[in-house]
């Protein structure tokens, strides 16, 4: 999937209007920046475009063109800069905005990137490349039905597209639609055997706990494709899941060698880390993966223990209490929340979390025998 | 051990199935270091079931005792035979055969013993278990849940390398440090170090004559939640029995949930803390009235709390009823303390 977003991060590239406006000097400066860019000499064109902003810093398109130059090079923190500074005179100007979004997706700052795309998508709801990044994004970002809501209506029509297969599958399969889901990976399979199809077909049987099958298609789509994105995550689950734990470290290593940030990776490596008893290096992966969901409660769930462990009791309590506020029926979080307050000597406090475990852990039961019963 | 409990206790807290807590290097082996002062703990405790939680085979006294057990499971024969000190695991369906050496025995048998063996670098749980009511082998708890498909399955149950991390953890000591399983390390039996920690600082400042260095936390001074948190490392803590469950009679044998479920616990009253009523150093006691001045400790007309308008005597034998563990061949005691009705359900 990451090599289908590559193809169209190109470059906006920008032949600066009003030529003749320019002093002689940074006219030259610019055509020459420009006329390295094109022969993809971005490392000779940063300079020039640089030099030529210093005498004429309003020209918008110069910038971005700068922007697309560092972008070329991986320096992305300072192409967003000035992608973000063009965008101030332009803020119309979608390919700039694109370009930005495509760079704070590039350093993983998904969430910025999905919001730079929504406005995209809403200027111009025909960028089938930019609805794609953005389904892409909230995607990462765990926003499954988002990713629906975007894609469905792409669904219908006769064109067969394996990444709007695959994105969709996922999300549909992520929020537990897995007949629909099931209809793409079918969708999927006629294209032959490959990664997509069995990281789907591996998604849906790890929905069912069904471990060891879920490992062999992740197995095999890691032999298919190495490259895709998350399948080194899921491989690594399915390891977890079977018990194969540093296999799983170790797959998760993997993922994260080429997408640093990957929250499912962080979280889970964080999680064995921290089993581990390494607790910086679980802390590090934890925050890793909170930059990229800030809000997620899973892995704030797993920040606050950490901060229980290293004696932080009371900021421990706080997000505890605050992850319990959002989500009321968080169990792990009531649990550890009551160890929070008996630490603290609050037996009332302790003794409410226990019985609200208790009563949340009763209903489940009930729930489940009465499932099994129709 | 007051530094490093809450470490440990809040470590269970965040996952459900954690490891045995490790020590940061390889304490030393054994008892030995301890008993040098602590003889008559030392030599008291070796009497112990938990002294005995491991065995390895060549010294275990039930495979000695029972030199051919034989099971017979669908189309799966299993035998354990004795050659010297060795025990062998044989198990075939007549066209394959699976033969494996049994190197380490779990539990001294009062309920049952199970059996772990290595293969291909891995470890296994052995699918059937020797049952002292049975004087027999029977299968491992759990095993029933799941139809061997493989001749490699019907000898065992692959375990994940936490899972046997927490096994021999709680099973033995000083074979976890570093977060990682070394059982060229360990020594069979829970230890003095299993719930005193490493003690090497200890002996090295005893040495030294510095005795406060050689102050060791006084597990003696922890509240009832300290400890349901220090026994609940291996026993289950009522955070990771909540949160993993099992749910239903299942968790009958895990005491410090079923004891912080109890209506009169209180995690600040020492008088219902697991050693209130158990000396850890010390045989199980088998007499219940010998636990009556435990309940009555707190139970008494001249303390103003509730007394029992049944009986006098014999306390745990209703309040605390024995309770069937399918698949155990055992009974074992609740310890959610409660007005016992029969035909109530059980309490989860």
């Amino acid at each position: 999937m990451r090599t289908l977003f590559v193809q169209f991060a190109g470059l906006a590239l920008w032949i600066a209007a009003a030529w003749s406006q320019q002093p002689p000097a940074a006219e030259t400066m610019l055509r020459h920046a420009i006329e390295l860019h094109q022969a993809g000499d971005a490392a000779g064109a940063i300079p020039e475009y640089r030099a030529y902003l210093q005498q004429v810093p309003g020209n918008a398109m110069a910038r971005s063109n700068l922007g697309a130059a560092l972008s070329h090079m991986g320096q992305y923190e300072e192409a967003i800069v000035e992608y973000k500074t063009a965008l101030e005179s332009q803020p119309g100007n979608l390919p700039v905005r694109l370009n930005l979004a495509l760079a704070y997706y590039k350093t993983m700052e998904i969430a910025q990137a999905a919001s730079e795309l929504e406005r995209v998508v809403a200027e111009k709801p025909s960028d089938r490349q930019a609805l794609f990044l953005l389904a892409d994004c909230e995607l990462r970002l765990g926003e499954n039905t988002k990713v629906i809501g975007l894609l469905s209506p792409l669904e219908a029509q006769p064109v067969d597209d394996k990444a709007l297969d695959y994105l969709l599958g996922t999300a549909l399969i992520r929020d537990d639609q897995t007949a629909r889901g099931q209809l793409l990976v079918d969708r999927i399979l006629r294209y032959g055997d490959s990664a997509e199809a069995r990281v789907l077909m591996g998604t849906a049987k790890l929905g069912a706990r069904d471990y060891s099958s879920a490992l062999e298609d992740f197995k095999k789509a890691v032999e298919l494709n190495p490259r895709l994105p998350d399948v080194y995550s899921y491989y690594g689950i399915a390891l977890s899941g079977s018990g194969d734990t540093p296999g799983a470290a170790a797959a998760f290593r993997k993922e994260l060698e080429s997408n640093p940030n990957d929250y499912t990776a962080n979280l889970q490596l964080g999680i064995l880390l921290k089993q581990d008893e390494d607790y910086t290096g679980a802390r590090h992966c934890f925050e890793r993966a909170l930059g990229v969901r800030p809000h997620d409660a899973a892995i704030r769930y797993q920040v606050a223990t950490l901060d229980l462990e290293d004696g932080h009791t009371d900021e421990a309590r706080v997000e505890l209490e605050k992850l319990i506020e959002e989500a009321p029926r968080f169990v792990e979080a009531h649990v550890s929340l009551a160890t929070v307050y008996y630490r603290l000597k609050r037996k009332e406090e302790g003794d409410k979390e226990r019985a609200i475990v208790l009563r949340l852990n009763a209903e489940k039961q009930g729930a489940e025998t009465g499932g099994k019963g129709k | 051990m007051k530094a490093t409990l809450p470490a440990y206790a809040c470590l269970w807290l965040m996952l459900p199935g954690l490891p045995f807590p490790a020590t940061a290097a390889s304490p030393v082996p054994g008892d030995s270091a301890c008993t040098v002062c602590h003889l008559t703990q030392g030599t008291h405790y070796r009497t112990t079931p938990m002294a005995d939680a491991l065995e390895k085979v060549d010294v275990c006294r039930i495979l000695r005792e029972h030199p051919d057990l034989s099971f017979q499971e669908g189309p799966y024969h299993t035998h354990i035979a004795r050659q010297g000190d060795r025990s062998i695991l044989t198990v075939t369906n007549g066209a394959e055969t699976f033969t494996v050496p049994l190197p380490w025995a779990f539990g001294r048998g009062r309920a049952g013993q199970t059996y772990v063996f290595e293969y291909n670098g891995a470890f296994y749980e052995s699918r059937v278990s020797f049952f002292d009511a049975l004087g027999a082998l029977d299968l491992t708890m759990g095993a029933a849940n799941s139809k061997p498909q493989t001749i490699l399955e019907a000898a065992g149950r692959h375990m994940g390398a936490m899972e046997a991390r927490e096994c021999f953890g709680c099973h033995s000591n000083g074979g976890v440090f570093e977060g990682k399983l070394h059982p060229e390390a360990l020594v069979p039996g829970v230890g003095c170090q299993s719930c005193h920690g490493p003690v090497q600082e200890h002996t090295d400042a005893v040495h030294a004559g510095d005795p406060v260095a050689a102050e060791l936390p006084h597990l003696g001074a922890l509240s009832a939640e300290d400890m349901a948190e220090l026994c609940g490392r291996c026993h289950r803590t009522w955070s990771q029995i909540a949160l993993n469950g099992p749910r239903g009679v299942n968790n009958v044998r895990f005491q410090p949930y079923r004891l912080v479920n109890s209506k009169c616990y209180d995690g600040g009253d020492r008088r219902i803390r697991c050693a209130a009523c158990h000396d850890p150093h010390g045989e199980l006691e088998t007499n219940p009235a010998a636990y009556d001045a435990k309940c009555t400790a707190c139970h008494a007309t001249a303390l103003h709390t509730k007394v029992c308008r049944v009986a006098k005597a014999n306390c745990v034998g209703c309040h605390m009823p024995k309770i069937e563990l399918p698949g155990a061949h055992a009974r074992f005691t609740d310890h959610q303390i409660r007005i016992a009705r029969a035909g109530d359900a059980y309490p989860n």
